[in-house]
Formats: C-alpha cells, sequence, structure tokens
C-alpha cells in the first residue's frame, strides 16, 4: 500500500470535514484518490470538484507543489505524494 | 519661550537594528540607532543592495511618524451620531475588548444578513498579502481607486507581454533613456533610494535622458532635454516616433520581431490569428510562397512584413497591421495632438535608435546577450487615462521595435516579488499572458457580484472608482443589495477616489464604519470605531516588492517598544476573523497567497491563532529553508541579493512575447457576446484590442465644451499616498517649495488670464469645481494646471493637514466614459476652465 498526505483548504476543508489526512491506496490516480474521498453531505469529492472529467474552474489542486491543469486528474500516484485541495478565491483585491 | 538643549549623540552609542521602512511600499533596508529604547536615527542600510545605504526623505523622517504627538495610540469610540466632512467625531477612549467585541458585532450581523454589504478599502501595499481578508469574509468589494491610479492599466499589460508585474530600463547598461510621465530614479515609483543611485551613476557614465512631462518634474529639471506635452498624448508623441522608425526610416530589430516576437504570425481581416489545418498559428513561409505553421519552418524563411492572399482570403503579419496603422501618425499629424514639434519628434526618434545599437551584442558572465542600451520608461503621468490599455502597449511596442524588451540595456520586466515572473508556455510558442497577478480574473456575471464590477473586466484590475457610479445607481448596474458597512485598513478612500461629494454621500450610508490606522484622516473621521495599528518601526514584516535589480526580502522588525495601546495589524485582522468564527478560512487563505500550498510542511493549521512572529518565521522558513528562520533575520536583516543575468534577461527563454495582442481582442470578442447576452448592449468593449493607436480620449473632447486647460497632480519624493502630510519634517520641506505652494500656471497663462501670483482662483472640470492660490511658474506647459499632491488634503481631525484645500481628485470622475473599457484604469487629467475669484 501507499499513501498520500491530504491537506484541504477552504471550502474542500469543510465538505470533507477535515484539514489533514493521510490516505493509503494502491494504483490509484488522482481523481480516484477525490473519488475516494468522501465528503459530509455522502457524496464524494470528485462529485464537487469534478465536471465532466475536468477540474472545475474554482478549484484547485496542488501535488507536491504543481498546481494541476483541469484534464491532469488522470496523474497516476507514486505514493508519499502532498496533494492540497482547495477553493479559488478570486476577490482578492489589488491594483 | 521655552528652548530645549539636546546633546549630539555620537553614532557609535546604542545599538543599529535593521529593518525595513514603510514609508511608502517598497521597503527598502534601514538601520536604526536605539539608544535606552528611544529610536534616535534612520539610516539606509548599506548591506542591502536594494537601496544601496540610500534613504529618501520619507524614510528619513520615519521617526516623526513613530513618535508623532497625533497618533492614535488607543481603540477611540466615535460618540457623535452626526457625520460628515469636518464633522468632530467626539473620540472616546475604550478597551480593546469594547473595540473588538463592536466590530466583531457589527460586521457579524453584516456577514450573516449577506457578506457582500460589506466595502474594504486595504491601502496596506507592504501587508499586500493580507488583501484577502474581505474574501474570507465574504465580500468582493474593493473601495478604494488608490492603486488604480497608477496601475489599472500598467500590470494588465505588463503582464501579458512578459509576465511581468512593472518595468524599468536598465540602469546599469542603458545610454539613452526617454522618461514619459515618470519618475523612475528621480522621485518615485520603484524603489527610489536605490533607483536615484543607480540613475546617478548611470548619468556620470554619460547616459542621456530625455524626459516628457506637462510639468518641469524632478525628473525633467536633471534631463538633458524636457519635452513638454499635452497631459494624455504621451501615446500619440511615441506613435510618432514609431512611425518614423517604421515609414521613414525603417529601422526596426527585424530579427528579435521575428524570432522573438509573434509579430510575423498572420492575422486575417477579422483581427484573429490564422489558423492551420492542425489548429496552429500561421506565418509566411517565403520559399513556399504560402502559409506554414509558426514551427514548421526555418526562422529565415518567415515573413515579418507583407500583405498576403490565400484562399481568397487577404493575410498580413501582426507587424505589418500595425505599420499599416502608423501610416495615418506622421510627425506632423501628432504634433498637432501633443503639442510637440515634428522636428522634435523626428530627432528624438533618430537619436533613440542610433542608441539602440539595433544587431550588437553583449557577454555577461559568459553568455551572450543583445545589447540594446536605448529604452523607454513610463509610469502613472504618461498611461492613467481612460485609453490606458493603448498607453501602455504603445510604450511596450515601441520598446519592441528595437528589440529591447528584456535584453541589456532595454526595457526590462520587474516581479512581483521573490517568485519571479510569470512564466508558463502559451499558445502558438507564445508566453501565456498573465494580466492579473493579485488575484485571479473572476468570471463574467450579470448581475455582478462586486460594486466594483471585476467580473466586468477580465483583463483589468480593481476599478475603484467605479464605486462612486455603482453604488449611487445600483439598478442601473444591476447591483441587488446595498452595502451597510466598510471596512477600512491604512487607506483613504475620501482622499483618493474621484469625485469626493459622491464618496462622501456613499460613506454617509453606512451605518457601521471601522478603521485600522496609525493616524487621524479624511476617511477616519467618518469612522465609528479606530483600531489603532502599530508603526513599522514597531511591527513584523518581510517585504519584497517590486524590486528593479534584486529579489530576496528583508525584515521589519520592531526597533522599539510599541507606543501606546496598539497592535500589530495582522493581530488585528486575525482577530476579527477569530471573534466572526472564520479563522480557519483566514489561515487557509494564508496557506494559499504566501505559498505555503506548494510546500504543505509549512502550512498554518486552520485552528491555530498565530502570532506575528509565528506567521513570519514559517513565512521565512518556507521561503529560505529551515535555518533563514526569523531569528537569522532578526540578525542579518535581509536575504536580499542581485538579480543574476538568467533571472533578469528574457527569463522566459525561446517562448515568443506578443507584439500582436491576439488575446486582448479575443478577450473583447467574447465579452461583448457577454454583454449582449445579458441585454447590455451599450457596456463598451472598445478598447480591446490587438495594436494600439490614437484615438481622442474624453478628456479632449472636454476641450470642446469650453474646459481649456488641462489640469494634472503629481507627487514627489517627499510625500507619498495619503498619509505623509502630516510629518511635520515633511510638510516643513515641501511646504518650503514653490512648486508645492499653490496651483501651478505658465506665465503666458496667467497674463493671457490677468493672473498673478497668489491670487485666488477655481478650477472647475465636467466633474466638480476646486480652488487654490495661483502660483505661476515656467516649469509647465501653457494648456495646463499643477496641483501638487501635497495640497491634496480638505479635511481632517489631525490639525497638520486640516483645510489644506485644492483637492485634486474633486476634478475627477468615476464615470465609464473616463475609464478604460478593457482594465478599468481611471483618467486622472481633467479638464478645466480657470477664473478669478474675488477675495
Amino acid at each position: 500500500m501507499a499513501n498520500a498526505n491530504i491537506a484541504a483548504l477552504g471550502s474542500t476543508r469543510k465538505l470533507l470535514g477535515f484539514s489533514r489526512r493521510t490516505v493509503e491506496f494502491e494504483r490509484a490516480t488522482v481523481a480516484d484518490l477525490l473519488r475516494d474521498l468522501k465528503t459530509l453531505d455522502g457524496r464524494t469529492l470528485y462529485d464537487h470538484l469534478v465536471c465532466e472529467g475536468k477540474l472545475r474552474g474554482d478549484f484547485a489542486i496542488v501535488v507536491d507543489g504543481l498546481s494541476l491543469g483541469a484534464d491532469q486528474l488522470d496523474k497516476p500516484l507514486q505514493g508519499g505524494e502532498e496533494v492540497v485541495t482547495m477553493a479559488i478565491l478570486r476577490h482578492l483585491h489589488g491594483g | 519661550m521655552a528652548t530645549m538643549q539636546t546633546a549630539p549623540v555620537s553614532p557609535s552609542a546604542g545599538k543599529w537594528i535593521p529593518s525595513t521602512c514603510g514609508m511608502c511600499l517598497h521597503g527598502c533596508g534601514i538601520l536604526v540607532q536605539v539608544v535606552d529604547g528611544v529610536a534616535l536615527k534612520i539610516e539606509g542600510d548599506p548591506s542591502n543592495p536594494d537601496n544601496l545605504g540610500k534613504l529618501c526623505p520619507k524614510g528619513n523622517a520615519g521617526l516623526s511618524r513613530l513618535y508623532d504627538s497625533t497618533r492614535v495610540v488607543h481603540p477611540l469610540k466615535r460618540t457623535n451620531p452626526k457625520k460628515g466632512p469636518g464633522v468632530d467625531p467626539q473620540w472616546k477612549e475604550i478597551s480593546w475588548e469594547e473595540a473588538y467585541s463592536t466590530v466583531a458585532r457589527e460586521l457579524g450581523r453584516i456577514r450573516a444578513e449577506d457578506p457582500r454589504k460589506l466595502l474594504c478599502s486595504l491601502g496596506d501595499f507592504q501587508r499586500i498579502l493580507f488583501w484577502g481578508w474581505p474574501a474570507v469574509f465574504g465580500s468582493p468589494n474593493f473601495f478604494t481607486s488608490l492603486g488604480n491610479y497608477c496601475g489599472g492599466s500598467y500590470h494588465p499589460v505588463n503582464g501579458s507581454i512578459d509576465g511581468s508585474f512593472a518595468a524599468v530600463n536598465d540602469y546599469e547598461y542603458c545610454n539613452y533613456w526617454i522618461q514619459i510621465g515618470s519618475g523612475d530614479g528621480f522621485s518615485a515609483h520603484l524603489h527610489l533610494s536605490g533607483s536615484a543611485k543607480r540613475m546617478a551613476d548611470a548619468r556620470m557614465r554619460g547616459m542621456k535622458v530625455v524626459s516628457l512631462d506637462p510639468r518641469c518634474s524632478i525628473a525633467s529639471a536633471k534631463a538633458d532635454e524636457w519635452v513638454p506635452i499635452v497631459p494624455g498624448t504621451d501615446r500619440a508623441f511615441v506613435l510618432g516616433m514609431a512611425h518614423v522608425l517604421v515609414h521613414e526610416l525603417k529601422r526596426f530589430d527585424r530579427e528579435f520581431l521575428r524570432d522573438r516576437t509573434n509579430a510575423p504570425y498572420l492575422v486575417t481581416e477579422d483581427g484573429n490569428f490564422y489558423k492551420g489545418a492542425d489548429g496552429k498559428a500561421q506565418v509566411w513561409d517565403t520559399r513556399a510562397n504560402a502559409p506554414c505553421s509558426w514551427d514548421a519552418v526555418p526562422a529565415a524563411d518567415i515573413s515579418l512584413q507583407g500583405t498576403f492572399t490565400h484562399h481568397g482570403r487577404e493575410l498580413r503579419t501582426g507587424f505589418q497591421v500595425w505599420k499599416d496603422m502608423l501610416s495615418s501618425h506622421t510627425p506632423e499629424q501628432m504634433s498637432e495632438v501633443t503639442t510637440v514639434p515634428a522636428q522634435t519628434i523626428r530627432r528624438i526618434a533618430r537619436e533613440f535608435v542610433d542608441a539602440a545599437q539595433i544587431g550588437a551584442t553583449i557577454e555577461i558572465e559568459g553568455k551572450t546577450y543583445p545589447f540594446r542600451p536605448a529604452a523607454l520608461n513610463y509610469y502613472r503621468g504618461s498611461q492613467s487615462h481612460s485609453n490606458g490599455l493603448f498607453d501602455n502597449l504603445t510604450y511596450k511596442l515601441f520598446n519592441m521595435l528595437v528589440g529591447n524588451i528584456d535584453v541589456p540595456g532595454g526595457h526590462l520586466g520587474v516581479p512581483l516579488d521573490h517568485r519571479g515572473f510569470f512564466i508558463s508556455p502559451g499558445e502558438d510558442g507564445q508566453l501565456k499572458p498573465e494580466p492579473h497577478q493579485l488575484h485571479p480574473a473572476p468570471p463574467f456575471k450579470y448581475p455582478p457580484d462586486s460594486t466594483h464590477l471585476m467580473e466586468w473586466f477580465p483583463i483589468g484590475f480593481d476599478a475603484g472608482q467605479l464605486n462612486t457610479e455603482t453604488l449611487l445607481n445600483p439598478q442601473k448596474y444591476g447591483l441587488n443589495y446595498e452595502p451597510e458597512a466598510m471596512l477600512i485598513y491604512h487607506a483613504n478612500p475620501l482622499w483618493n477616489m474621484p469625485e469626493t461629494d459622491k464618496v462622501e454621500e456613499i460613506m454617509a450610508r453606512m451605518k457601521f464604519v471601522v478603521t485600522i490606522d496609525i493616524q487621524h484622516t479624511d476617511s477616519t473621521e467618518w469612522a465609528d470605531i479606530f483600531l489603532p495599528a502599530r508603526t513599522y518601526l514597531e511591527s513584523y514584516l518581510l517585504n519584497c516588492l517590486e524590486p528593479p535589480a534584486v529579489t530576496g526580502h528583508a525584515l521589519r522588525q520592531p526597533v522599539v517598544e510599541p507606543i501606546g495601546d496598539t497592535r500589530d495589524a495582522f493581530d488585528i485582522l486575525t482577530e476579527l476573523a477569530q471573534r466572526m468564527g472564520f479563522m480557519d478560512d483566514w489561515n487557509d487563505l494564508l496557506n494559499m497567497v504566501c505559498g505555503f500550498v506548494a510546500k504543505p510542511k509549512y502550512l498554518l493549521d486552520p485552528q491555530k491563532r498565530y502570532t506575528p512572529e509565528e506567521f513570519w518565521d514559517i513565512y521565512a522558513r518556507s521561503v529560505y529553508g529551515e535555518e533563514k528562520n526569523l531569528e537569522w533575520f532578526k540578525e542579518h536583516g535581509h536575504a536580499v541579493r542581485y538579480r543574476t543575468p538568467e533571472e533578469t534577461y528574457m527569463p522566459y527563454g525561446s517562448l515568443r512575447i506578443p507584439f500582436y495582442l491576439e488575446f486582448f481582442k479575443r478577450t473583447g470578442d467574447e465579452m461583448r457576446k457577454k454583454f449582449d447576452e445579458v441585454g447590455l448592449q451599450d457596456w463598451p468593449v472598445d478598447n480591446y484590442q490587438a495594436l494600439p493607436f490614437w484615438k481622442n480620449s474624453q478628456v479632449i473632447e472636454d476641450g470642446k465644451n469650453g474646459y481649456e486647460y488641462y489640469a494634472i497632480t503629481f507627487k514627489e519624493s517627499l510625500h507619498t499616498f495619503a498619509d505623509t502630510m502630516v510629518m511635520p519634517w515633511l510638510s516643513e520641506v515641501s511646504d518650503k517649495d514653490p512648486v508645492h505652494g499653490g496651483v501651478l500656471i505658465n506665465p503666458a497663462t496667467a497674463r493671457k488670464l490677468g493672473l498673478e501670483s497668489g491670487d485666488r482662483i477655481r478650477l472647475t472640470s465636467p466633474a466638480g469645481s476646486i480652488e487654490g492660490n495661483a502660483q505661476v511658474v515656467e516649469g509647465i506647459h501653457p494648456q495646463v494646471i499643477g496641483v501638487s499632491n501635497t495640497l491634496t488634503r480638505y479635511v481632517s481631525t489631525n490639525h497638520r493637514s486640516k483645510d489644506r484645500g485644492t483637492h485634486f481628485n474633486r476634478l475627477l470622475t468615476g464615470a465609464m466614459k473616463y475609464t478604460d473599457s478593457a482594465t478599468g484604469g481611471l483618467e486622472s487629467t481633467a479638464r478645466v476652465k480657470i477664473e478669478r475669484i474675488a477675495v
């Protein structure tokens, strides 16, 4: 079994009900990992974050420091990854 | 009158503590002499390569902020329910507990009802990492135009061209520097103290400076040549020079344009790139005499110029499109717009291209680069206009004509912070445009969520001035809620927003206003609760913002015990978040904006309350590793180093930078459809253009309605933003300078109007009017009236700035026709009528 460390930020933390967790898996992609993460409403994180196979534009997933593109959810996990899930906040102000 | 005798203090007395300046946004390295717990002297830190031991007047005067007798050093509660300009709030000191509980109760109520009802003005640039606080509160609203005044169009264009945030010419290698509406190296903009030293060194080795400015600014006074120009027409001057290079001299860097930009990409009649069957942008293959994918033909065979026909379609290269546009921008035509003689436009264009040494190379640290020691530098005065996108694009493209973008001697991008340029591959071998670097662009939405309509400006920055339109006409803009509360954090919207009367009307509608600040300002007078923050000499921060020559953080740290009962702004924001139940989201926001998500071992625990020291220690370790923690910075002061040539020159490698901004044009097409779909057929999108050209702005059109003169404002190194006017050392100096003594007017104009220095005059624009005393000076264009920002404090409970009058921003307006329709950029010039007032 391999494992990955999950850090859930913002609304993804609230969906999951936890902020940090280590999960075990065998031969999994990021999409598989999301499907295994049950949310408090009885669904999975995949259901909330993914639309038609692609990561929704208002969420981000960072694996070992690199942000995944919307169509990179089939990225295989090797074990030992640090996976961060978060909602994108767009109104941070500036100028 | 009693006098106080003081003995000089030896420089060796006490200790010199390293820290960073907080008198503007850039944070020069400083050393503060502290004797017996009292800060006595501030000097530049010579070990910091950013400012090289130099310090501007503001930095030298920092102690007069720390020890200012009018500072607010206890939480205050308003006891006078009446609010208005000049109305005394009748402050009463209260405990932090009462202050916090009041704010948490009032804002908490708003948050429970609809968090969008909170308007926020955040102005502490050095703490830009904290600007997301309103977002985790739930408010999308940005109620200020402070940054938009300067960077509304500037930053999006920089980010779209080369992934930079700002830009400045190469002090080290440039030999011919055209300065347009900017104080870089002389009085303002990027890291003044170090830049002034670098500019002085460059002048000593012979660099020539030509300054275009309506006023004989510090840069103009020190330049080899000052070219007075009508405000807002700088672009016309540069378009005229571009015409000279392309059409008359036929001297431009063909190799750079062909190989390093998208200028050779073919464009169809509708303005889009011509795509091949493989979906790739096409270039014209001169050997095959046919279109070919951009990456399938040797560079030498690609045509930079030309109009071609293929399958019945007319195709032009991007370069050719601009060349054709430039044919109607002759020096004579542009002279009529700018008032600059055509022969001057031609001469400077020739001097520029001569100095650029097209084709030359230079070896730096074993690597050969193109060498283009001539560049055009610009900032607020030349591009903070309602066609600001065109202005910025023109200056970039003119630099590109000589191939000087991001090469030694040329015009260099400056990153936002230590993370460097935003670099990622885009379409067709191009660098991906990054117009938004402070936050992701919100998707289009109607009705909008934000009162400044951020959802309607996908390539723009936060156009705070639009609040004066939207909040007073919410139905017109589809806003289905009305703000009820305001958080002001070291900002002064009443000073920095156009149309002060409207801002007052908006603020009068607020049921609750809380301010976090150091001192009383125009805006804090309207607050119900005043939360006093610590100065930069009493607080922590790791600072790295827009450094032109270096990279790395310097530590701001307390050099003395805090005065009074004040709190670090980080503590205040965290306490409020905790009391309102969203500290977990606040910590997660910091995890995102500080980059901790890329290094999860440093992620903040959402449930833990961090002290400023703990937070900055984590930040330091996340960037520099475990050894360079906060203790290391306390001792060493900074980790600032020069940027390497690889970080400075063409850091995007072989990716092409856009010459033809098809991205802008395409975005405009998409926005047109979206506006049409929701019935906003009249909403303008005309500034979403791939290439710049001259068109009259509304300001120029206003001249047809009897507003004969142009009014501008300006600032110099003595002052910044809204709060230095109350500092005695600075106001004493500026009050003695005639430039800051009144409303500047040219002698010829004064004679024509029968005015003399000291006469009371009224300036009236289409938006409002102001009064002031005429100050007749030679150093201003005859069609222009100048108002120093020193004068523009209109009311405050602080007696030192009270009634200084001549509040320039009353002449401006936040109306859309004075706003860049693509970027939201603010028009900073007004047309005015002048009349004498009988006293």
